[in-house]
């Protein structure tokens, strides 16, 4: 039973970075229709910006540990998010109105740029942030180890969620987005800046994601130019098992694709864990095509 | 018009001849495919730094009996589609010899191209066993095989007097390679394997993984993987608060090791490896390494780029010997008249089926910060 918990907790950990990632697919997916394949490459910018601002600027230190990260935080959402703005503008505003599998070639592209130009800038080698930012305390709950670090992840990325989800209920800004979702037309005769909206969901999904690389940057201390493959392919699965184009679906693909990873290694075998997470997906989707909060049926892309 | 057609012509037809190599000057060229972008690039840049730095020496002094070395690099992308592509690529440009590559899947999908071309490759990072008995007249390599490095490690966990030994893979060829090798000799020594299993390589949370482990209570755990997964499953480990021994395979052996772990994290890890491009002893390879140094600003990562060197080396040797560009003069030069070539990385002869002849593997422990050769 310990074993359940410990690796419950480890599964909890992968799963909110997950969710994070997962939900600037689900966004941009909701407004345009569109798999962001360059969303990986954005978080993989975010965790080599967090590194160089670290490093450059030595924030922590000038503030304090706290404020620092703080600081650090905004620094690196605000530069993601004029990159994703940038992308957006450069890659898939110019076929908005070319056929979808157009735009899905340019978001590979976009992707395959993104990586290589990281590689060119920071060198290949695997980058290393600097050690003991972070308090390396950790929880002995009932014999579970619980490092406080990952106790913090997944509480930092529940409250990034949960006020999204708020500014997406409860804002005007958010009605408009969750408008343009349903209809691009509609929205535009009801006097919504179609454009602008996008633009908004281009700043807060690569904002997320430049968080989450920061995240993954800070507490693994590893990072290196191809990490956002791995971490968007799985990002995009858990925006697909949630249902896609469904923000709290995504939060819950990403939480459950963790926790099914973790407990498929624990109970059966380490190999096999993507297999087992694989097979759970597609036995969900094929009870429920659309995701486990799905509602519309996805169109094809 | 018609002179102005004619004055056309002429012109094409003359860039035609300048860009043809015959009229061009002559140089023998030598393949490098390496792995420069994927998951492998820092190996890869690190060998075109050492192969072209050797060329660059070696042209500025009167190159191969009076020839000049060209050296044409292929990007095999760290994977076996973009290396058959490399191979392809390297054919056309009429190269003698090739050197590499790093990674063993990606090292055998070329070679029966090159052999087909009847063109000498010397592999340098790639230790799967199997890569040499096929019986390829061609194929050679710098680099040991994992038979050899199974029975270091078999023997070097033996010593630890640990009973209940964990086995950890990546499912890479190289990876599981080293890993059923020495399962064996652990299997015929008659000691307990509590875990053997595969990781997913290039994530960065392995606590899922050490914790599996943790439970099967093993006195060592052995992982053949590479060096950015062995430090973070040293990293993660010493978060839990477990200190089972480590030991690791000769893909561990890379200085980010240590950056990545962290130095407390690290402390006591061992692992097999040839020797580390900071302990070469041979003076020409101590000059060599500080002139790279220099150059560069930085030590190679680890030693495969080193062999990229050796291979880069053996292969002028036999140029400059027969002074010969066949195939099959050369083959027979490394196969049975090399002997004992002094290498960046000590001596060199191959054996008939192209494996490097010696034992080249140390066991390594990592103190404060170093890995130190015991």
């Amino acid at each position: 039973m310990e074993l359940f918990f410990q690796q419950l907790t480890n599964g909890l950990t992968i799963g909110s970075i997950y969710a994070l990632i997962a939900l600037g697919y689900t966004m941009v997916y909701g407004v345009m229709k569109l798999i962001n394949f360059a969303h990986g490459d954005l978080f993989t910018i975010g965790a080599y910006l967090g590194l160089t601002l670290l490093t450059a600027l030595e924030i922590t230190k000038q503030f304090g540990t706290f404020i620092g990260l703080i600081t650090l935080a905004a620094m690196v959402c605000i530069l993601v998010a004029v990159i994703g703005v940038l992308l957006e503008k450069i890659a898939y505003q110019p076929l908005r109105k070319a056929p979808r599998l157009s735009a899905v070639v340019s978001a590979l592209g976009a992707s395959i740029f993104l990586q290589n130009a990281v590689m060119l800038i920071y060198g290949a080698r695997v980058r290393v942030y600097p050690q003991n930012i972070l308090p390396s305390y950790t929880l002995n709950i009932l014999e579970l180890h619980i490092p406080i670090v990952r106790v913090l992840i997944f509480a930092t990325s529940l409250l990034l969620m949960i006020v999204l989800y708020l500014f997406i209920q409860k804002t005007k800004t958010g009605v408009a987005i969750r408008a343009v979702s349903i209809d691009h037309i509609a929205s535009k005769l009801m006097g919504i800046n179609v454009n602008k909206i996008i633009m908004i969901v281009f700043i807060i999904g690569p904002a997320l994601g430049g968080s989450a690389g920061l995240m993954v940057g800070l507490y693994y201390g590893q990072v290196n130019f191809i990490m956002g493959w791995s971490y968007g392919l799985k990002a995009f699965i858990a925006a697909i098992l949630g249902g896609i184009g469904n923000i709290p679906g995504a939060m819950l693909g990403g939480l459950s694709l963790g926790i099914i990873e973790a407990l498929g290694a624990a109970y059966f075998s380490i190999a096999w864990k993507d297999a087992i997470a694989f097979f759970v997906l597609i036995i969900i989707l094929i009870f429920k095509p659309t995701g486990i909060l799905g509602e519309r049926v996805a169109e094809k892309i | 018009m018609r002179k102005f057609l004619f004055l056309l012509s002429i012109l094409f037809l003359s860039i035609c001849f300048l860009a043809n190599p015959c009229f061009a000057k002559k140089t023998i060229k030598i393949g490098l495919m390496c792995p420069l972008t994927g998951a492998y690039a820092s190996e890869g840049q690190d060998m075109q730094q050492i192969v072209e730095l050797l060329a660059d020496e070696l042209n500025a002094k009167n190159g191969i009996n009076g020839t000049k070395v060209e050296i044409v690099v292929a990007d095999d992308g760290s994977d076996a589609k973009t290396s058959a592509m490399a191979a392809q690529k390297l054919i056309t440009k009429d190269v003698i010899a090739v050197i590499g590559t790093y990674g063993s899947s990606n090292t055998e999908v070329t070679q029966n191209i090159y052999d087909e071309s009847k063109i000498i490759q010397v592999a340098t990072g790639s230790t799967a066993v199997r890569l040499t008995e096929k019986g390829l007249k061609y194929f050679f390599r710098t680099s040991p095989r994992d038979d050899s490095q199974g029975l270091v490690a078999f023997q070097t966990i033996q010593k630890s007097g640990a009973k209940r030994i964990a086995v950890l893979h990546d499912n890479s060829s190289y990876a599981k390679g080293l890993a059923d090798e020495t399962v064996e000799h652990l299997k015929h020594a008659g000691m307990n394997i509590v875990f053997n299993d595969a990781l997913t390589p290039k994530e960065n949370d392995y606590t899922v993984t050490l914790t599996k482990i943790k439970s099967q209570k093993p006195d060592l755990v052995f992982f053949t993987g590479y060096y950015g997964e062995a430090g973070l499953l040293l990293k993660q480990k010493k978060e839990m608060g477990w200190n089972v021994p480590f030991i690791g395979g000769d893909a561990t052996n890379n200085l980010d090791l240590i950056k990545i772990a962290g130095k407390k994290a690290v402390q006591g890890f061992q692992c097999t490896s040839p020797l580390l491009p900071t302990d070469l002893t041979d003076e020409k390879a101590k000059m060599f390494m500080t002139n790279y140094k220099t150059k560069f600003k930085s030590d190679p990562s680890s030693i495969w780029s080193v062999l990229a060197g050796d291979a880069f080396k053996v292969i002028v040797k036999a140029l400059e010997a027969t002074n010969s560009t066949n195939s099959d003069v050369l083959a027979d030069y490394l196969h049975n008249k090399l002997k004992d070539f002094p290498g960046l990385t000590g001596k060199i002869s191959f054996n008939a089926k192209g494996d490097r002849i010696g034992d080249v593997y140390r066991v390594y422990k990592v103190d404060h910060g170093n890995f130190i050769l015991q």
